[in-house]
């Protein structure tokens, strides 16, 4: 009987060990009340996002004087999930993302905030293929969209497209995911995908920075103008914090040299207040599109 | 097309010699047993002759060749030229007695050839007739693990029949076998071996068998040739001092340890061999 | 397999022929629908323009990428997938361990006479047998894909993922090692009045402790690779950084994470075969493991090795499971039901299916093909050197989840489903070799040396001396990793190569869960029908 001796040794040992990580786990989740929990649906690389939010970030924390902290998210639908099974309380959510949120809100999703350039916001077609010149240059083509939860990844160019006559589902060889806008370039230049289509916002800052050959890939579409970009704060959370947060983004101002950084950081001029009512376009181009019910 | 080997000597890698300065010669068509006690040497001395294993020292020639130096494709080509009968034949458990008969030819078919046999026997007359050599004709479609040991034992010897190899080598090729299938069975290899003019070699546990069928006997002991002698010049004494170590008696056909009951009538036997 | 027939009826013809060429055009007749809906088109391997983008792909990793600050995140994400695999495994315990016991028929008591409350007890037995085979029917990294939205981000999902599918396997094995075992001991004494626990205690665990020591230790060294994946979803670990690395082409930061990957399964392997040979040693002795003080250290070890997991991934359970997220938990739950059935979705999911299977089973064909021709000389057959370095190939190809291959095929062949049967056949191929190699070199070597001293060409020797005798275990083997194939092949669709997972994907990511939950129930229903499938078929073999 030696041996069970043994094994009940083991399992005391492992109860053990649970019952203390029990205990070192609820530990820092009772000091979470003073922390801001952000986040952003990851249409760009994660390290990039963290880069991009660190500047606005430590200014939150001087406006609102809480801790704020950024969850970084590899999955678009988690982040809407995550605001709705209240896990964050500030998000950057895309144009469709918001939609989708309010949707799983019952409405409480509110909007808060938004850059002047999301009012207009544009996606651009990019190849590396000399023959692809128009839309219908792309039937039986291998297309990459960015997320299937992205606005101006997805949503709205398969909108655009859908208008011309072209359906993605139908017309396409194949049609790639590549989860993000970067990413999507990615695909283009590689030559995994014949062309795609990403926001005009990323394209800017990838060529501006090099990081794109554009020799070689080249921009033969740019989409109609739409609403895009907002940040959401979760329905319940405390609207004295919500006021000294949309505060904060309107008081951002280029003349400030450290508002500055931020705000070039976040590609924007300057932000402007934001209402849900704004994307019921783009509510009505994922119905018609069939990407929401 | 002779065989010869000249003071052949065979040391293990354990140090332990299995054969020491061993000289015989094999003419064409000749047919020879090889007697003597367990651990005499006479397997290796088979595995010598089939060219499987290489002597320590001393000179070898297999059917007219120095078999180790020859190239490996010359090498490949001789040995199929050799029919070897273990005494546990080595057939898969799962192989069907069709295939392990026609795989006695692989070494002289093409390599196509021996893969589309696979998909369909291509010598089934050919499997056929060795077998019912042995009464086995029955038995072309079963499969090897679903045979009895003594049926296996003779699809083994029905292998080298279909074979048909210049030299035959046997190791202990009816071990498995009852006297009356014993005898049979090497009388079938003897006709064989008659008849296409080969030379067959046959280490037998039963003194009676060897002396009764075979026209030239061998007797090995502890690695060295005792006596190499025609079957009627081997006397009641030398059988005695070759067994000597073992047992009073003199193992026989019935003498297995299955038919042992018999003991008198296998004196007998024995005598009655000895009397031809 | 076939009856002699009388020789006298026909000895010229061949009895099985008839049966061996109906079953040959029968596979060819099923495998023909299979290779079209698998896209199967090698020439893609080497189109110009597949070839000119794998190959700038591959010419990016070198050299690998050795920054500090990406090596501190590696180093980070290693820790991450060390912790997600050990806390997962210590909670499949927590699931498995008490699941076992209820459903291992051995200890129930009510099957002694039969007594009170047979009834019950069966209808328990069967209802737990049914949960485990859904914990494990659904792969984790599905599991983790649901948890992400439930539990949040981060490595909670990943460990709670490995938990629930763990759990039920380790359930499912430990009731099977539990039943296998001598059970008189136990039977008496329940018939003595004793308890479930006492009887476990008491009869079954010395019979089996060293067997399932053994089988938990190998478990683990399975998490370790499947924690690898998780990441893949955004739970965490090496994967998460693979998939930015493959997802932007970072060549450079691919290779390294590449190399990790090679390094920490080669290292679980050890350490996994370490200890179960320590645990075999030991029992062989007639010393039990752990009765000496060596027991004792190698517990404690395990222990602070599940506490400094959790402690480091600091998972935050205490809020995951508050009233307020259990609820927030139910409600998701909910919005999965009922599963879309229009007929539409169900012809598409139908398709997924299909695709799914032939993936897996194309995958796992070209695999046995692949690890045939690499067992040859890892089995030692052409030497020393051909040996080492074709167990090299095998580690490397079995190190590399088929995920990740996954992101690699895609590149060489496109999008689509080739892409995934390229990535199963190569990871298959590195497990199928090295159990291949090993059974080659246990089948005996007489029938085919035989072969080769009477001249026959060591190919010929090889079909017909060494293959009758291995061939029915490669096959158990082959069927044995179908099984788990299917289950892979369910969820390459993540990254693009086709079957249910894409359309997991993109509903999931569109928040149709009634759409989601009917790809999810195909699933299910797919592994459930193979695991049936396969185990008849061994039973015919054995």
């Amino acid at each position: 009987m030696k041996q069970s001796s043994r094994r009940l040794a083991l399992k005391g040992a492992l109860s053990c060990a649970l019952f203390a990580s029990i205990l070192s786990f609820s530990l820092p989740a009772a000091a979470d009340e003073a922390v801001l929990r952000v986040s952003a649906i990851p249409d760009e690389a994660p390290t990039e996002l963290q880069r991009k939010f660190a500047p606005l970030g430590k200014y939150l924390e001087k406006e609102t004087g809480m801790k704020v902290s950024f969850v970084p998210v590899s999955d678009y639908a988690a982040v809407v999930e995550s605001l709705a099974t209240k896990k964050l309380d500030l998000v950057w959510l895309g144009g469709f993302t918001f939609v989708q949120a309010k949707i799983r809100t019952n409405g409480t999703a509110n909007p808060i905030i938004q850059r002047e350039e999301d009012a207009k916001f544009t996606s651009k077609f990019v190849t590396a293929d000399p023959a692809i010149k128009s839309y219908a240059d792309l039937k039986g083509k291998t297309f990459a969209f960015g997320s299937p939860s992205s606005t101006s990844g997805h949503l709205m160019p398969r909108h655009f497209l859908l208008q011309a006559n072209i359906n993605p589902d139908k017309d396409f060889k194949n049609v790639a995911f590549s989860g993000a806008h970067d990413a999507t370039v990615a695909f283009v230049a590689a030559g995994k995908a014949d062309a795609g289509v990403l926001n005009a916002s990323v394209w800017d800052k990838l060529v501006e920075a090099k990081k794109v050959d554009t020799d070689k890939v080249r921009v033969f579409s740019t989409t109609p103008p739409y609403y895009d970009y907002n940040w959401t704060v979760r329905g319940d959370l405390d609207p004295a914090l919500v006021k000294k947060l949309s505060d904060a983004f309107l008081k951002l101002d280029a003349k400030n040299p450290e508002h500055a950084e931020i705000l070039q950081l976040q590609r924007a001029s300057k932000f402007i207040p934001s209402k849900a009512a704004n994307y019921d376009g783009i509510e009505q181009a994922a119905k018609a599109a069939g990407l929401l019910k | 097309m002779s065989c010869n080997l000249e003071q052949i000597s065979l040391t293990h890698s354990n140090g332990f010699t299995a054969l020491a300065g061993v000289s015989l010669s094999l003419h064409a068509g000749e047919r020879i047993a090889v007697i003597g006690p367990s651990g005499a040497g006479k397997t290796t001395l088979l595995r010598l002759l089939g060219a499987a294993v290489r002597p320590s020292t001393g000179g070898i020639e297999l059917l007219g060749k120095n078999p180790w130096s020859l190239p490996v494709t010359e090498l490949r080509r001789l040995r199929s030229r050799i029919g070897v009968v273990h005494q546990a034949p080595p057939l898969p458990q799962r192989q069907r007695v069709v295939t392990a008969v026609l795989a006695g030819r692989l070494g002289q078919w093409p390599l196509w050839k021996s893969i589309a046999s696979l998909l369909y026997p291509l010598d089934l007359a050919g499997a056929q007739a060795a077998l019912e050599r042995l009464e086995l004709g029955d038995r072309l479609f079963d499969r090897c693990d679903r045979i009895s040991g003594g049926q296996l034992q003779r699809v083994g010897i029905a292998r080298v029949l279909y074979q048909q190899p210049d030299l035959v080598l046997a190791d202990e090729p009816v071990s498995a076998l009852d006297p009356t299938l014993a005898q049979q069975a090497i009388r079938v290899l003897l006709a064989d071996a008659e008849a296409r003019g080969a030379t067959l070699v046959a280490s037998l546990h039963a003194v009676d068998l060897a002396l009764a069928e075979f026209p030239r006997v061998l007797g090995l002991k502890d690695g060295r040739i005792v006596f190499d002698l025609p079957a009627q010049a081997v006397t009641d004494q030398l059988l005695h001092d070759l067994y000597a170590a073992e047992s009073a008696e003199l193992p026989t056909l019935s003498k297995e340890p299955r038919f042992s009951a018999h003991s008198v009538e296998a004196e007998a036997v024995l005598r009655g061999a000895r009397c031809r | 397999m076939n009856r002699a027939q009388p020789a006298a009826v026909n000895p010229l013809r061949d009895p099985a022929a008839l049966t061996r060429s109906t079953a040959f055009l029968l596979a060819l007749v099923v495998l023909w629908p299979l290779l079209v809906v698998a896209e199967f088109k090698p020439g893609a391997l080497f189109d110009p323009q597949n070839l000119k983008t794998t190959g700038s792909f591959l010419a990016g990793f070198l050299p690998p990428e050795t920054g500090a600050e990406f090596l501190s995140h590696l180093v980070r994400a290693t820790l991450e997938t060390l912790a997600i695999a050990t806390a997962g495994i210590a909670l499949a315990l927590l699931i498995g361990i008490p699941l076992a016991l209820l459903s291992t028929r051995v200890l129930a008591v009510a099957e002694i006479g039969p007594g009170p409350g047979l009834r019950r007890s069966q209808f328990i037995h069967y209802g737990l047998r049914a949960l485990l085979t859904v914990l494990r029917g659904v792969p984790e990294l599905v599991w983790a894909l649901l948890f992400v939205r439930v539990f949040g981000l981060g490595p909670a999902a990943g460990v709670l993922a490995l938990a629930l599918t763990y759990g039920g396997m380790l359930a499912k094995v430990y009731a099977e090692i539990l039943e296998s075992g001598e059970s008189r001991p136990a039977r008496a004494i329940l018939e003595a009045g004793g308890s479930r626990l006492q009887a476990l205690l008491y009869g079954l665990l010395p019979g089996s402790a060293q067997e399932l020591t053994s089988y938990t230790v190998y478990r683990w060294e399975c998490a370790v690779r499947a924690s690898v994946v998780m990441g893949f979803v955004g739970a965490g670990g090496l994967g998460q950084l693979m998939d930015q690395a493959m997802r932007m082409f970072n060549g450079g930061e691919a290779s390294t994470i590449l190399l990790t990957f090679l390094a920490l399964v080669l290292a679980a392997d050890a350490l996994s075969g370490f200890l179960r040979q320590w645990v075999g040693r030991a029992g062989t002795d007639g010393r039990v493991a752990g009765v000496s003080g060596g027991g004792y250290v190698m517990a404690l070890c395990a222990s602070l090795s599940v506490l400094a997991s959790f402690s480091y991934l600091n998972l935050g359970f205490g809020e995951l499971f508050s009233s307020e997220s259990l609820r927030l938990m139910v409600g998701f739950l909910v919005s999965f039901f009922p599963p879309e059935l229009a007929v539409g979705w169900l012809s598409r999911v139908g398709y997924g299916v299909i695709e799914t299977l032939a993936i897996s089973a194309v995958g796992t064909l070209l695999a046995v093909l692949g690890g045939l021709i690499f067992a040859l000389p890892a089995s030692g057959r052409y030497g020393l050197l051909a040996g080492q370095a074709s167990r090299f190939v095998l580690n490397a190809l079995r190190s590399v989840p088929e995920l990740v291959w996954a992101t690699l095929t895609v590149l060489s062949v496109g999008l689509g489903p080739f892409a995934g049967v390229l990535a199963l056949a190569l990871h298959t191929t590195g497990v199928l070799g090295r159990l291949f190699a090993e059974s080659l070199q246990n089948a005996p070597a007489a029938p085919r040396d035989a072969l080769l001293d009477a001249g026959a060409r060591p190919g010929a020797a090889f079909l017909y001396g060494t293959l009758p005798e291995v061939t029915p275990q490669l096959l158990a083997y082959s069927l044995y990793r179908w099984e788990m194939n299917i289950r892979m092949a369910a969820i390459l669709g993540f990254v693009g190569a086709g079957g249910l997972g894409q359309l997991l994907y993109f509903e999931l990511s569109l928040f149709r869960y009634a759409e989601a939950s009917t790809v999810i129930a195909a699933m299910l229903l797919l592994s459930i029908a193979v695991d049936a499938t396969s185990a008849a078929l061994r039973r015919r073999l054995a």
